[in-house]
């Protein structure tokens, strides 16, 4: 059992936290502050992995992957642009479709054997993080560590203190625009946007730079997954990615500052924990479940269950989030 | 070196004991087997060939063995010891339709002494015969129109319920799934069997039957949505992009208990396995897909009769133009949304199980055409449920126009009708028989 709870606290800080809390960061600007109903935050993770795995592993290229990080920048910003001249100045609808399919787009596009010379096909890109193992300052190189009973690498922790001082850098960022005008007009957008208009605000171009803005640091967290686990594939940016993000942008509180951050590790902390606890009940040793109910085979699909149950059960019951106020939350954009 | 001598010499030194042993001046003892296995790799199981012809010559050009594959598309020869082989396959030998490059017909295949050696071949689809692109070309417009009048049945619930409630219905693809799925369960289940038959009438029968309950489970799955989640949603008044998201997370839900307690494993229904092609001229269509094709469209046109000729209809078209309107001149609007979920989900059923016939019967195919809808709904004009059927026709098309012209890249081929969808919208956000109006 405390390597289960040990797990799970792993779960709250480690690298798929940082990565999702990224991913959810951008999207907490573009659906809690501006309305944007964005579900291709998959897509923009996508680019984010390729774009600091692609220059630094194509041996033609081969840039350190310190200077790949303008790559993610630029597309991210570039992928936000093309996904809104055509549909910002639609329905909200219009814009989930559009990102949805384009996000579908990319995944294949990187899957197709046809470029595997350059994105891997479905096997990715692995070896693109030399960079980053040198760059391990010396005061934890060669230590291994144990988060109580989890046994960490130096490379892990290094990876976990860069993640967590980005999630710092964009809240602080997120946090100060949103008390800025810029900011002010993003929400009165999000409220009324007719009113906005008629206030003589371009809602078209706020929408833009939100989009862009929130893009960008779902891009980041793209890049953290990449560069956390060394390795990039398409099949970790499915539709399901932007689902877990919402999942955790609802569950932290919408329009909050630090409901990414909350909601991240929460989440992750129950995925953590239900799977080692899942793992520990059917490994055939000690208490186990009923087969009939889950073997060692189908566990891990139990929390997806869990996500989409428990996605669904929050947004009816407890739109606010755990720690949200009812009254601030504005959850519908139309 | 040593040790090769020194092998040498224990062959040697067997062989003798050997031909004393046993009087048999024909057995070397250093003969070696060589597997030889000749697989289909058209499907992504792959299948033996049997009746091929393999050959094993020498560094010199002496054949050393010869034989044929088995029913397991598998051969043992004997070579006389280890080193370096030519193997083979007689490419006049291979059944129609497969075919290998010349350059992979023989190879190079090393044995090793006391462990024998491996050689796969792997047969792929034969090239067309010399059909010119443009020929091919009817046959895929026809394959694009039927696709598209498969993911027309789909889809035509998935605009009514939009048109109706507003709602993005993104469980509609576990619909879709349930219906295939418990199609398939019922089919190859114990107590139900109406015909052992695999293909013909009765793998048809079979599966028709099967259908029947399929088609029941996929409409008490969309009833019951209605029914306790989305009409009491309705009254608290939360709004649309909640529902949804709530759509997103019971499509989740769904989609990963069908595939804990389903499986991974993609499934065909076995009772109607492939078939010859019939050919009408250029096009040529199995039986199964012809039959199919036919299902759906008599299905679309009962849709267009009752939308256009029943109470029903109108009432759905009145709930669909004005929701308020309609309550007050006396439309029971719950009720129609009602019957919307279960004709949707009736329809989506049914397009579950002829999508499943068409490939295969998995966990999360609903998910993968349900974008494919969207596009489809999208393009047609969201909410008009003809718009649906337009815009469905034009992405099975689309995809199968893009299988045709960039045949290297075919699985890219759905990417064709979402990028359509998007050049569609940036033109004429409306959709093609959408009204305009102002949607932004």
């Amino acid at each position: 059992m405390s390597q289960t709870i040990s797990n799970a606290l792993y779960g709250a800080i480690g690298i798929q936290a940082i990565a999702y809390c990224l991913a959810a960061i951008g999207l907490n600007v573009h659906f809690g502050y501006t309305g944007l109903l964005n579900f291709g935050q998959a897509g923009f993770a996508l680019v984010g992995a390729y774009a600091i795995a692609m220059p630094t592993f194509n041996p033609a290229w081969g840039w350190n992957i310190w200077v790949s990080i303008l790559v993610v920048v630029a597309a991210s910003a570039l992928f936000a642009l093309l996904l809104g001249i055509p549909t910002l100045r639609l329905r909200s609808d219009y814009l989930a479709i559009v990102t949805i399919a384009a996000a579908e787009i990319l995944r294949l596009v990187v899957s197709t054997p046809r470029f595997v010379n350059v994105t891997g096909a479905t096997d990715g890109i692995n070896s693109f993080t030399d960079d980053i193992q040198n760059s391990i300052p010396g005061f934890i190189r060669g230590e291994s560590f144990s988060l109580w009973e989890v046994e960490v690498s130096d490379y892990y922790i290094w990876t976990i203190l860069l993640g967590w001082f980005l999630i710092a850098l964009f809240s602080v960022l997120v946090w100060a625009l949103m008390r800025s005008p810029w900011g002010r007009v993003l929400r009165s957008i999000r409220e009324d946007e007719d009113a906005a208009r008629s206030l003589g605000k371009n809602v078209f171009a706020y929408k833009m730079t939100s989009l862009v803005l929130g893009g960008v640091i779902g891009g980041f967290g793209g890049a953290m997954l990449a560069i956390g686990q060394r390795n990039v594939a398409p099949s970790s940016y499915q539709t399901q990615f932007t689902f877990l993000t919402y999942a955790i942008v609802v569950l932290g509180g919408i329009g909050k500052v630090k409901g990414p951050i909350i909601g991240a590790m929460i989440f992750w902390f129950i995925i953590s924990f239900s799977d080692s606890l899942l793992a520990d009940w059917t490994d055939g040793k000690g208490f186990n479940l009923p087969t009939w109910v889950m073997d060692s085979s189908n566990y891990p699909f139990f929390r997806w269950i869990l996500v989409g149950g428990g996605l669904a059960l929050l947004v009816i019951f407890r739109p606010q989030g755990i720690f949200g106020d009812r009254k601030e939350q504005s959850f519908d954009v139309r | 070196m040593a040790r090769s001598t020194f092998r040498r010499g224990l062959s040697l030194l067997l062989l003798l004991l050997a031909a004393l042993s046993l009087w048999d001046g024909t057995a070397h003892a250093a003969d070696e087997t060589l597997k030889v296995r000749v697989q289909d790799t058209r499907e992504t199981k792959k299948q033996p060939v049997e009746g091929v012809a393999v050959t094993v010559t020498g560094p010199d050009g002496t054949v050393v063995a010869q034989g044929v594959t088995n029913e397991k598309g598998v051969v043992d020869l004997t070579v006389p010891g280890d080193g370096t082989w030519i193997v083979s396959i007689d490419v006049a030998t291979l059944p129609e339709g497969l075919a290998i490059p010349e350059s992979e017909a023989s190879r190079e295949v090393n044995v090793t002494a006391g462990l024998g050696g491996n050689a796969n071949f792997n047969i792929g689809a034969a090239p067309p015969a010399a059909d010119s692109k443009l020929s091919q070309l009817p046959k895929f417009l026809f394959n694009g129109l039927r696709y598209g009048l498969v993911i027309a049945i789909m889809s035509v619930g998935l605009s009514l319920i939009y048109g109706t409630t507003g709602l993005s219905n993104f469980a509609h693809g576990e619909t879709v799934t349930i219906g295939a799925v418990v199609t398939g369960l019922v089919a190859s289940a114990s107590w139900f069997s109406l015909s052992d038959a695999t293909g013909g009438w009765g793998g048809f029968a079979q599966i028709a039957a099967a259908s029947v309950l399929g088609i029941i489970a996929a409409i008490l799955f969309s009833g019951l949505l209605e029914v306790a989640i989305w009409k009491p949603m309705r009254r608290r008044g939360i709004g649309l992009t909640s529902m949804m998201i709530v759509s997103i997370g019971i499509a989740m839900l769904v989609r990963f208990v069908i595939q804990m307690y389903y499986g991974s494993q993609p499934k065909s229904y076995a009772q109607f396995g492939s078939q010859q092609n019939l050919n009408f001229g250029p096009i040529g269509v199995t039986a199964r897909d012809l039959l199919t094709g036919i299902i759906a469209l008599i299905a679309l046109f009962w849709m267009a009769w009752l939308l256009m000729r029943t109470r029903t209809g109108k009432a759905i078209r009145a709930v669909s133009d004005n929701p308020d309107l309609a309550s007050t001149t006396g439309i029971n609007t719950d009720g129609i949304i009602l019957k919307v979920w279960l004709i949707g989900g009736a329809l989506a059923g049914l397009g579950g199980v002829i999508f499943g016939l068409d490939e295969q019967v998995s966990w999360n195919m609903g998910t993968k055409i349900l974008l494919l809808m969207f596009a489809a709904i999208t393009l047609g004009g969201l909410g008009r449920p003809f718009g649906a059927l337009v815009g469905s026709l034009a992405v099975g098309v689309f995809v199968q126009l893009w299988a045709w012209g960039f045949s290297n890249y075919t699985d890219l081929k759905n990417m064709g009708a979402l990028l359509a969808m998007i050049l569609v919208l940036l033109f004429r956000p409306q959709g093609i028989l959408g009204q305009k109006e102002r949607v932004g």
